[in-house]
């Protein structure tokens, strides 16, 4: 028996960039989060050849669930082309061999950015949203010491004050992206800034969520069936954003989350967000046999 | 055109960076080698805020950068992140330092004496214009001290210590590897004394020296002297396989000593150090430690405070992303603002003119 039948040979990066210490830290913790749904875990977050707040989390939970079967999707504001996305992707593939996608139903991974996508999400798909700041309290306390304990002790009083004096300032409340949200009845978490027409896609949902602040070196799950609900008053329903009588210019389709584009003529037009729905439904029109899974929104109401 | 092409986005970024990299032009082995030989305060500040001793790659990551310190230490951060650690050196102590500049605030004179060793700080700061017209700026050779200084000098701390004029809190031994290791966990508060430490030494020099500054001027209630300055070089010693304990090599490093009243009738420390020479960051990092004690949360000189916005690598890669589309985020503002002026426009016609 030889050292060298004992070992492997050298190479200049492990398998998925990251070393195995910091694959088995992050594994720990993932494992954690989904024990405890909506808690923050605290983990050493290592550099990545990216820069900080540039999605450094999720790919860190990405680069960690990464194999050279995955099937990997990223996506930016919705669009799997926007430039960082791009970014992205072609790191995740060019370290791991895993295959790149835009469509929704192919992958078995995706990373996202601000966007949960339309086509419903099933069991054994697992989604990654890149989040910047994982603390639901910040507004109300911005020390991460004293939040941590607030969490502890379910302390969230502040929050429901926030939306209160929204109401009585504005006559709504005022959230807009990265609603709070109670997960499992115990955790309040932010759902990275997804919009609000996100938020009811997690609940009980079929698949499993990471999200993962890189820079704030936390990361949190929300596992296949679980409550997520987001803070509202009884008398005082939970709104998502007013799109679903918007119709996109390009494709025609409707009752999606829409991209406003600000037209020389005054007005506006909108376009899908998800921009690969976009693309399989022209593309359906064409003729061609592209197949379009079963929406989370149908007629722009909550299916 | 459009930054979030709708479509196109993976030729836009390739061209973009050939662009940002053309103007940098080839990068070869006599550039790196005369970046590092010319400018070693900026390696000797890169190494510390990326933690990482090598003065060949971080003149490799700012010549590849075009000289932008983040970009610099980012490279260096993400190269040192994936290296396998061989060997946890010895903890280096103070006497053992090879110490070239060595200075005291608080005292005319100290046991082993003011070193006052290479500094510009009594240097008359004229611009050499004529390096431009072609006469080059030759240094005046240095007469040697008929005494050479030693090597090695004494702590000042210790005299303060045998004088009952710091507090001497009792020590414990931790083995070099049970240290908490900064880089492989997170920074939770309170801080373990060794993260504090670590993450001073790992921050950004200019986002030490503005809270630094800040605490100095008047928000913070210490007041620092400097009690000991030191620049050296350190041995590092670690253990060979075999059990012998042998030096790998020397690094520079640097510490800031700063000292006050304290409220308990003796003084007070606060303690900084890095790698390379950089003495701006260990004052104004030892200036933050001295006030950290007492601070009120979320004042500037509070240890969670500091050490977060100090973090060069968050700091300016978070500055940086709110370049990056944020429009689903800020259409579900819109949606909320929108709504908000529809409900309210029947209430202000009620309102009596």
């Amino acid at each position: 028996m030889s050292i060298a039948s004992l070992t492997k040979a050298w190479q200049p990066m492990s398998y998925g960039f990251l070393d195995a210490s910091a694959k088995r830290e992050l594994r720990r913790k993932m494992l954690k989060a989904i024990a405890v749904p909506g808690c923050q875990m605290p983990y050493a977050s290592r550099e990545v050849p990216m820069a900080r707040g540039w999605g450094t989390g999720g790919l860190q939970v990405t680069l960690t669930l990464l194999k050279p079967s995955s099937v990997v999707k990223v996506i930016d504001q919705g669009a799997d082309d926007s430039v960082n996305a791009a970014s992205i992707r072609s790191f995740l593939s060019k370290v791991s061999g895993a295959a790149e996608t835009w469509d929704t139903l192919a992958a078995s991974l995706i990373q996202s950015r601000h966007r949960i996508p339309e086509e419903r999400l099933h069991a054994g798909q697992i989604l990654v949203l890149q989040v910047p700041n994982p603390e639901p309290l910040r507004p109300v306390e911005p020390n991460m010491s004293v939040a941590r304990q607030m969490h502890a002790d379910a302390d969230y009083g502040r929050l429901w004050l926030i939306l209160y004096e929204q109401i009585v300032r504005s006559g709504r409340i005022m959230e807009g992206a990265a609603y709070p949200s109670v997960v499992n009845g115990r955790h309040v978490m932010t759902p990275s800034p997804i919009p609000r027409w996100d938020v009811p896609k997690l609940h009980m949902a079929q698949h499993l969520t990471f999200l993962s602040a890189g820079r704030e070196k936390r990361l949190y799950a929300v596992p296949p069936f679980t409550k997520v609900e987001p803070l509202v008053f009884s008398d005082v329903p939970f709104k998502v954003e007013d799109h679903g009588a918007l119709t996109c210019h390009r494709s025609g389709v409707s009752g999606f989350y829409m991209n406003e584009i600000p037209q020389d003529n005054g007005g506006s037009a909108f376009e899908l967000s998800d921009s690969h729905l976009g693309i399989k439904a022209i593309r359906k029109a064409e003729g061609e046999a592209d197949r379009i899974g079963a929406t989370w929104y149908r007629n722009g109401q909550l299916a | 055109m459009a930054y979030v092409a709708t479509r196109g986005g993976a030729r836009a970024i390739d061209q973009a960076e050939r662009l940002y990299r053309a103007e940098l032009g080839q990068i070869d082995a006599s550039r790196v080698d005369a970046v590092r030989r010319a400018l070693p305060m900026l390696i000797d500040r890169v190494m510390g805020e990326a933690s990482l001793y090598e003065p060949d790659l971080a003149a490799l990551a700012l010549a590849q950068a075009g000289g932008d310190l983040y970009e610099a230490v980012l490279l260096l951060r993400a190269w040192r992140t994936t290296q396998p650690r061989l060997a946890i050196a010895e903890p280096v102590r103070q006497e053992q330092l090879i110490t070239h500049r060595r200075i005291s605030a608080a005292f005319k004179d100290i046991p082993g004496g003011q070193i006052l060793g290479p500094t510009l700080d009594y240097a008359h700061r004229l611009l050499a214009t004529d390096v431009l017209q072609g006469r080059p700026f030759t240094p005046a050779p240095v007469t040697p001290a008929a005494t050479a200084a030693p090597a090695y000098q004494p702590s000042l701390a210790a005299w303060q210590k045998a004088q009952g004029l710091v507090a001497d809190p009792l020590r414990a031994d931790v083995a070099p590897d049970a240290i908490p290791d900064l880089t492989r966990e997170p920074l939770l508060f309170p801080a373990k004394r060794a993260h504090t430490l670590q993450s001073l030494a790992r921050a950004d020099t200019g986002g030490m020296l503005t809270l630094g500054y800040a605490a100095m001027r008047g928000y913070g209630n210490a007041h620092p002297t400097v009690n000991e300055l030191r620049l050296a070089e350190a041995e590092v010693r670690v253990t060979h396989p075999r059990g012998t304990v042998f030096s790998a090599g020397r690094v520079k490093v640097s510490q800031a000593e700063v000292t006050s009243k304290g409220k308990s009738g003796q003084l007070s420390l606060g303690f900084c150090a890095t790698l390379g020479w950089n003495e701006v960051k260990v004052i104004s990092g030892a200036t933050l430690d001295l006030n950290a004690a007492a601070a009120p949360k979320g004042s500037p000189v509070e240890e969670e405070f500091f050490l977060y916005h100090t973090e060069p690598v968050e700091a300016s890669g978070f500055c940086i992303h709110f370049k990056l589309p944020h429009y689903v985020t800020f259409q579900s503002s819109l949606d909320a603002l929108r709504g908000a002026k529809a409900s309210a426009a029947p209430q202000s016609e009620q309102v009596p003119s």
